[in-house]
Formats: structure tokens, sequence, C-alpha cells
């Protein structure tokens, strides 16, 4: 059966170019160091030679230091034996002070080489466009990974439960129905109500501190919730506990759903947006939290088909736990619903960052993204290159993703299977 | 049916109730104090005396009933005081909760800020240095930093002759804070307490002000929120409709073709411009217009979205030209993508309907291909499209942001980033009101008239 679903997947060419392309853009992303750099791959300088675009993660990690000759070097001026730069020989960040004011790509530029063209021109300061574009598909596939890992857990994680024990099918004694809000709410008392300044402090400094914090937090919850089961689990050896209850699992994650489907993500990222600092990491975050309602539908939908099949039925008679049948046997079997929710999720997280950051919001300004290059294009309407570039990566990664969701529903969808 | 659509309304109200919640507590949060920008505008002469500045506060606090506890109850650890809620000075508040939150004994730490207070207004008007060291302690809540700043206090006391009482007043503060020290409970932070406040809270009177139709007053302008929506409504709403229409007129033919004629050259070259076009980024596009159409350096056809408005008080016939000349661009941008979604759906619901049993009968029959297609398949596949009106709807108003913000016009979403700029609070959370009711009505809408159209799905149906 597998391998029929990548043959038909194959036979969509279309498809199978996007994932192609997808590919290509992860190797820009990984090799957007050397690709687009100021710094020299490898060079030869009074007699020694420096691999200086590699050393510079070995500084970072201060592992090494710069020569002396290096440290705040103009990269470009240094008088080399020979040397090799990267075939874009500008950071993003870099200002060349010849051609700034946005000098076209077929205007005359004030280079002393071809190499050092703007093969996209440059914008009002005097950044290199085509730099810029190549560290932006970074921050393109880092927001489509993160938010769609954080979108695809709780997607997963919901839309299971939900889709494999229904209304019906979850029944717990009453110990456990009773003890476990209780543990519930204090695990989120101590992870949140005590730490409250904790994590205030946290966040104060910046995102990445907040999240080790929050991440305390989280094992504080699961110490305390799994105490909670442990003794749920012995009271519910008395009699009076012992009788079970129902709960209805997909009525309250259906709804949740719905609750969540009404918040419009925009606004809500835009207002939470407004009193919190700007930070990709915010944002990537904000929109996975949001974007997990179509993940969650999908696999509830394919786990309410997979439930009543009979090879679970088989696990359950061979006296296999529900933990056990969901994670091993039944989620496998949907998670290629899963990957076409996901290439579709992908696709529009990139979409709402982009116009996040064409808005200006969210995105701290100094960090260049594709959506915040072409809201350039705004302030100098006579920059084209400016409009063009940017704007057609945003919709070539679009419907790239987009692509392949379809081939990915075509080749798995069973009525059209022929 | 009936019990469909009342169960489905009685589902609406807490869904709207937790989305109330959400957008009361973001706004809650929102950095500044909204006393203070109130304040701010209002009264420029900041240099009047103390006390009838912190009177005009306290009276606009409790004017706006930011007097009062947040929510009907609160949950907190025992340490915290339960009654904070009833100090004005909102940073004050905030230092005082973080030091009975460490320190664990309220008694004690009230005391000490009644003694700090006492002691403020006691100071001579000259000692600006003493002044500086009073107002410091309100902002500490640290007690390795605390306890220099009344030793230091205290010296400069005795150096500049201050009145018996002053002195008096300073050691008190001193002994308070010593007994706040010694009587640190801090294993109260990890006892969860749990308060009922009742009806009078900030959220009720929220809620109730936002049913009536009061939602607050726009920092930005001083004008109710509700009239600065109104009229930048009136612009969404119409641009959306008109959107709305242009793109069921365009895209049910568009659907009904590459349904009927499947696999052909026509359908191929639709559909594939149809996908193009649905994940072209509609703030590409718009941006590329008035780049390249918009009297760059390139083609000037249509105004430059920074011209002034036509003046509507015009005879008709004149504005009216200017206004369709000036929404051209702005509406194409806007429609294109609902225009793509719609046909998509055209297409498979019109193809399903081809596969059907009763078409091949009719076709048996003999019946010409275009009744088929109008008579028989149009009419079944035509309904389950229309109820997307009211999915697509809501996501008009949403997706208007962009468009707004490139052609300027001044409707929801350009009024809502400018209040994002202005940090406007009150009209932000107006609006996210207002869409999350938009989008949850036009989902209830699209549910029941499916359920209506639809005779199949059934819906009172026990689930599995």
């Amino acid at each position: 059966m597998a391998g029929n679903k990548i043959t038909k997947f194959r036979k969509n060419k279309l498809a199978v170019y996007s994932a192609r392309f997808i590919l290509v853009m992860i190797v820009v992303a990984l090799l957007a160091d050397i690709l687009a750099n100021e710094k020299p791959i490898i060079c030869r300088y009074k007699g020694n030679i420096y691999f200086p675009v590699f050393r510079s993660y070995l500084v970072d990690a201060t592992i090494l230091t710069w020569p002396s000759d290096f440290q705040n070097a103009e990269w470009t001026l240094l008088s080399y034996d020979w040397v090799l730069f990267p075939p874009v020989p500008y950071l993003p960040q870099n200002i060349d002070k010849n051609n700034m004011h946005s000098v076209s790509p077929f205007a005359k530029q004030k280079i002393s080489s071809s190499h050092w063209k703007h093969w996209m021109g440059t914008d009002e300061l005097g950044h290199d466009v085509l730099s810029a574009m190549i560290h932006g598909t970074r921050i393109a596939l880092l927001v489509g990974l993160v938010s769609m890992s954080i979108a695809g857990f709780i997607g997963i994680v919901l839309g299971s439960l939900a889709g494999y024990y229904g209304d019906q099918r979850l029944k717990i004694t009453r110990a456990e129905a009773l003890i476990n809000p209780v543990f519930l709410f204090l695990a989120l008392f101590y992870a949140f109500g005590t730490r409250n300044y904790v994590l205030k402090d946290a966040l104060s400094i910046s995102f990445s501190h907040f999240l080790i914090q929050l991440f305390i937090s989280l094992l504080i919850i699961i110490t305390v919730l799994f105490t909670g089961y442990k003794i749920s689990k012995l009271a519910g050896k008395l009699s009076f506990l012992k009788n079970k209850v129902n709960i209805p699992t997909d009525l309250i994650i259906s709804r949740f759903i719905e609750v969540m489907i009404s918040i419009p993500t925009l606004f809500l990222i835009i207002s939470i947006v407004a009193i919190a600092k700007p930070s990709l990491l915010l944002v990537m975050t904000i929109i996975g939290l949001t974007t997990w309602t179509g993940i969650a539908r999908f696999i509830r939908a394919e786990l309410l088909r997979i439930r009543s099949l009979e090879y679970i039925e088989a696990a359950h008679a061979l006296g296999y736990s529900e933990r056990r049948i969901i994670v091993r046997h039944a989620i496998p079997n949907a998670l290629s619903a899963v990957l076409i929710a996901i290439a579709f999720g992908i696709a529009s997280a990139i979409l709402i960052e982009s116009t996040l950051s064409f808005l200006g919001i969210g995105v701290p300004p100094e960090t260049l993204t594709w959506g915040s290059l072409l809201s350039e294009a705004r302030q100098s309407p006579s920059a084209w290159w400016m409009a063009v570039f940017p704007g057609l990566a945003i919709f070539l990664t679009i419907s790239v993703y987009n692509l392949v969701g379809e081939g990915l529903s075509d080749g798995l969808d069973p009525k059209l299977r022929k | 049916m009936l019990n469909y659509s009342i169960k489905r309304l009685l589902y609406f109200i807490p869904t709207l109730f937790l989305i109330s919640i959400i957008t009361f507590f973001i706004s809650i949060n929102a950095p500044g104090d909204p006393v203070e920008t109130m304040l701010n505008r209002s009264q420029d002469e900041r240099q009047t005396d103390k006390l009838i500045q912190e009177n005009s506060y306290v009276e606009l606090r409790h004017n706006l009933g930011l007097d009062l506890p947040v929510f009907y109850f609160s949950i907190t650890s025992a340490a915290s005081c339960d009654t904070l809620y009833k100090i004005s000075n909102l940073s004050h508040r905030s230092i005082l909760e973080r030091m009975a939150f460490t320190y664990g004994n309220w008694k004690d730490i009230a005391c000490y800020y009644q003694t700090i207070k006492k002691l403020e207004f006691s100071l001579p008007k000259r000692a600006i240095n003493l002044k500086y060291l009073v107002n410091s302690l309100y902002n500490e809540y640290d007690s390795s930093r605390i306890g220099p700043i009344i030793a230091n206090l205290c010296d400069s006391l005795k150096s500049n002759n201050c009145t018996e009482t002053t002195t008096q007043l300073c050691l008190e503060l001193k002994s308070s804070f010593i007994e706040v020290l010694k009587n640190q409970k801090n294993y109260m932070q990890f006892i969860p307490a749990i308060h009922w406040y009742g009806f009078k809270n900030q959220y009720h009177h929220w809620l109730k002000k936002f049913i009536c139709g009061d939602f607050g007053i726009s920092y930005q302008d001083k004008r109710p929120v509700s009239s600065v929506i109104w009229d930048a409504f009136g612009w969404t709403l119409t641009l959306s409709l008109l959107s709305m229409l242009i793109a069921y007129l365009v895209a049910i033919p568009l659907g009904v073709i590459s349904a009927v004629e499947k696999d052909s050259l026509k359908e191929k070259s639709i559909t594939s411009i149809l996908f193009m076009l649905y994940s072209l980024p509609n703030f590409w596009i718009a941006t590329l217009t008035v780049v390249f159409l918009c009297g760059g350096d390139w083609f000037s056809w249509f105004p430059s979205p920074g011209a002034d408005w036509p003046d509507t008080s015009a005879p008709i016939q004149e504005w009216v030209p200017a206004m369709i000349y000036r929404l051209t661009l702005p509406l194409l941008c806007w429609t294109y993508s609902s225009l793509a979604f719609i046909s998509r759906q055209m297409r498979g619901g019109m193809l399903n309907v081809l596969g059907q049993d009763y078409i091949r009968t009719a076709r048996a029959k003999g019946m010409s291909e275009t009744r088929v297609v109008w008579k028989h398949a149009f009419r079944n596949s035509l309904l389950p499209v229309i109820t997307l009106f009211a999915n697509v709807f809501p996501l008009a108003i949403t997706g208007s942001f962009v468009i707004e913000y490139i052609f300027s016009i001044p409707g929801m979403g350009k009024l809502t980033l400018e209040a994002f700029q202005a940090r406007n609070y009150p009209v932000i959370f107006t609006v996210m009101m207002f869409t999350a009711i938009l989008t949850l009505a036009g989902n209830l809408i699209a549910d029941i008239l499916y359920a209506f159209t639809d005779p199949r799905i059934s819906f009172t149906q026990k689930r599995l």
C-alpha cells in the first residue's frame, strides 16, 4: 500500500518537482553562510591558509579567536596572497557605500569587478538584496519548521484523542476523574502561579531565556501530573471510587477546536504582539499555537475511520494497552493525512509570517525577511527589484508547499485511486 | 432541524464567552497605564500639585471602573493579598504584589507602605534629594536593596535638620521594614488560594458595556470606539460585498466549465491558473500593481495610493466614476484569491455531482448535455458553494488588512494597523471581538445552511 502511494505521488510530476525545489531551498538555507558572506571561504594571508567562514562558527562558540589582523577587519580590503570569496560576497547587514539609494540590477554599479555585482540590486541603505534573499530562506523555512512542529504536536495529540476515544470510549474510574483535575490545577499552579515572577523576569531578558524557564515549568507539570496519576491509580482500588465514568473526549476537544477556529489568527497575533517585545520566535510560537486546528481535524477524522478497522480490534483482542494501540498502531496509519495537513500548514505559516513582516509587526526590524524586504518596495516605488524578487520567493515557496500537499492528497485519497 | 439550529445557537454562547475572556485578558495585560494615557492627553500642566494629580488619577480610575477586581474570582497563592486592586498607582501595585508574594506577610507590608507614604508627605518641599530616595523605595522589592536605601535615608535626614515627626517616621519605617523581614512566611507562596469577588468586577462591567454597544473611548482621537469602527466598517463592508459579488459571478462559470470539460486543455489551463492565483500572496500582487501601474517609473494607468479620495459631496455622476477608477486595483487584489477558492470548490462539487447515478440516468434518457449540466447538476452543486459565503465573508474582512494598508483605504484593516502602531488598545480589542463574532456567526450560518440544503446530512444522529 505504501509503495502504491509513492508511485501515485511520483506520477504527479509537478509535486515531485516541488519536493525537489524544497530540497534545494533546504540546502540554500543550510549553506546560506557559505553562499552569501562577507568573509572569504578560503584564503592565504601572510603565508597562512585560513577558512574564515568556518572559523567564524568556532569563534562564536568561543573555541578559537581571530588573529589580530582579522579582528574588525574590512574583509574585502585585506591584501591576500590568494583568496576565494563566496558567490555572493555580502552579508545582508553589509552596507555597500558605493551603491546606496537603490541601485538597479541592470544599472551601472560602482564595483571593482563582476564578482562584486549586486545581482538583485541594492536597497535604499545599500544592502545587497540577493544576500538578504538567501539568508531570508533560513527564516522562511524556520518559520515553517518551528510553527508546524508546535502545531503538529498539539494537533496530533488532541486530534487522535478526540478521534480514537470519541464520546463513548474513554471510561475512567471515579478516582481518576476526581483526583487528576485536582493535580492538574496544582501542576498549573506550581508551574505558572508560583513561578510567575521567574517567568516574567526571564521574558524581560529575552524570549530564549523565557523558553528555558518555560521548559522547567513543563517539567514541573509533568512531575505533578504523574504523581497525581499514580495516586489516582492507588485510590481507584477503593470500592466507592472504583466505578467508571464516561468522558466525552470528542465533544470537549471538538468544541475547543471550534473556539480556536473562530479566533481570527492574524488579529490574535497582532494583539499579542502589540503587548510583547517583537521576536521571531514569539511569532513562530503563536502561529503554531493558533494553526494546529487543521491538523487536529484531519487526524481526528482519520482516527474515527481507523478505530473501527479490524486490525485495531485484533490489537484489543491481543490485550494491548490503549496507549500502545493509539501510539503504535492507530497514529502511524493516520500519519499520511497529517503530512498533507502539515504541507498546507507550512504554506500558510510562511504566508502569515511574511504578511506580518510586510506590515512591520512582530518581527524585529533588524531581522531581514522576505516580507520586510518586500515592504521596502513601498517606500521606494521606483525600485521594482525590491518588489519582484522577495515576492517571487514568497510565492514560489507557498505554491511549492501547496503543490506537495495537493500531490500527497491525490496520492493518498482512496476515492481518487483508479 | 430546528433542534439542530437551537443546539448550535446554544453552543455559540460559551464559545463567545471564551473568546471574550481571551480578548479581555490580553487587553488587561497590555503595557502602559490606561488611566495615565487618558490623563496625559487631557491635562497638559504636569507641574500641578502632586496631591491634585493623584486625586484626579483616582477619580478617573474610578470612573473607568479600573478600581474593581479584574474577574469574578482570582486564583493566587496565599501569600498574595486579595484587596490589592484597591491601590490606585499601577507601579506601586505591582511592586507591592511582588513583595507580598516574596515575603508572604501582607499586613506588615501594608504597614511598611503606609509609612513610606506618610514619610513622603511629611518631607520638606525643598529636599529633592530626600524625595528621590523615598520615591526609589516605591520601586524596590528586594530586601538587599531596600535596606541600604533606608539607612541612607536616615543619614541624610540627620544632615538636613528635619522636623521631629519626619525623623520619627523614618525610624518607624526602619522598624516596619525589619518587621517585614522578621515575620516573612516564604512557604505561603506554595499554598493556592481562591478568592471570590462577585459580579462587581472589571470583566463583568466590560462585557455589560460591550453588549450595550459601549466599547470605550479611542485613545487617539477621543471619539467613542463605536463611531470610529462604524466609519471604517462601512468601507470594509462595501468593498468586501462587492468583491464577493465579483468573485461569485466569475468563479461559478469557471468552476462549472472546468468540471464539465475535465482533462481538456482548457480545463487544465484554467485549473493551473486558478491554483497559481490561489497561492499568489495578495500583498505581493498589490505591491507589484502599485509599483508598475500606479505612476512610478513605469505606467500611470491608475491613481497612486496616496492620492486624495474623490469628494462625495460633489454631484453623483462626478464622484462615482472617480471612485470606481480609484477602487479598481484594490478590488482586483481583494477578489482574486477568494475567486480562486470558490471556483476550486465549485469544480470539486460539480465533479462530485456529475459522477452520480442520476446524472447517468439523465444522460441515458437522451437529455441534451447543456440541460444535464445546467438543470440537473448545476443546481445541486451550487447550494454548498453558496453556503461558502458565510465562511468566506469573515475571511474577506480580515483579509482586507494588507490591501487596505497598501492602497490606504480607511477601512477596518487600516484602522486596526494604525491603532496597533499607536497602541490604541480599546480599538484593537473591539475589532478583535467583532471579527471573532463575525467568524463565529459565519460558521454558524454556514452549518445551518448546509443542513438545510443537504437533507442527507443528519445532525441529530448520535455520535459514534
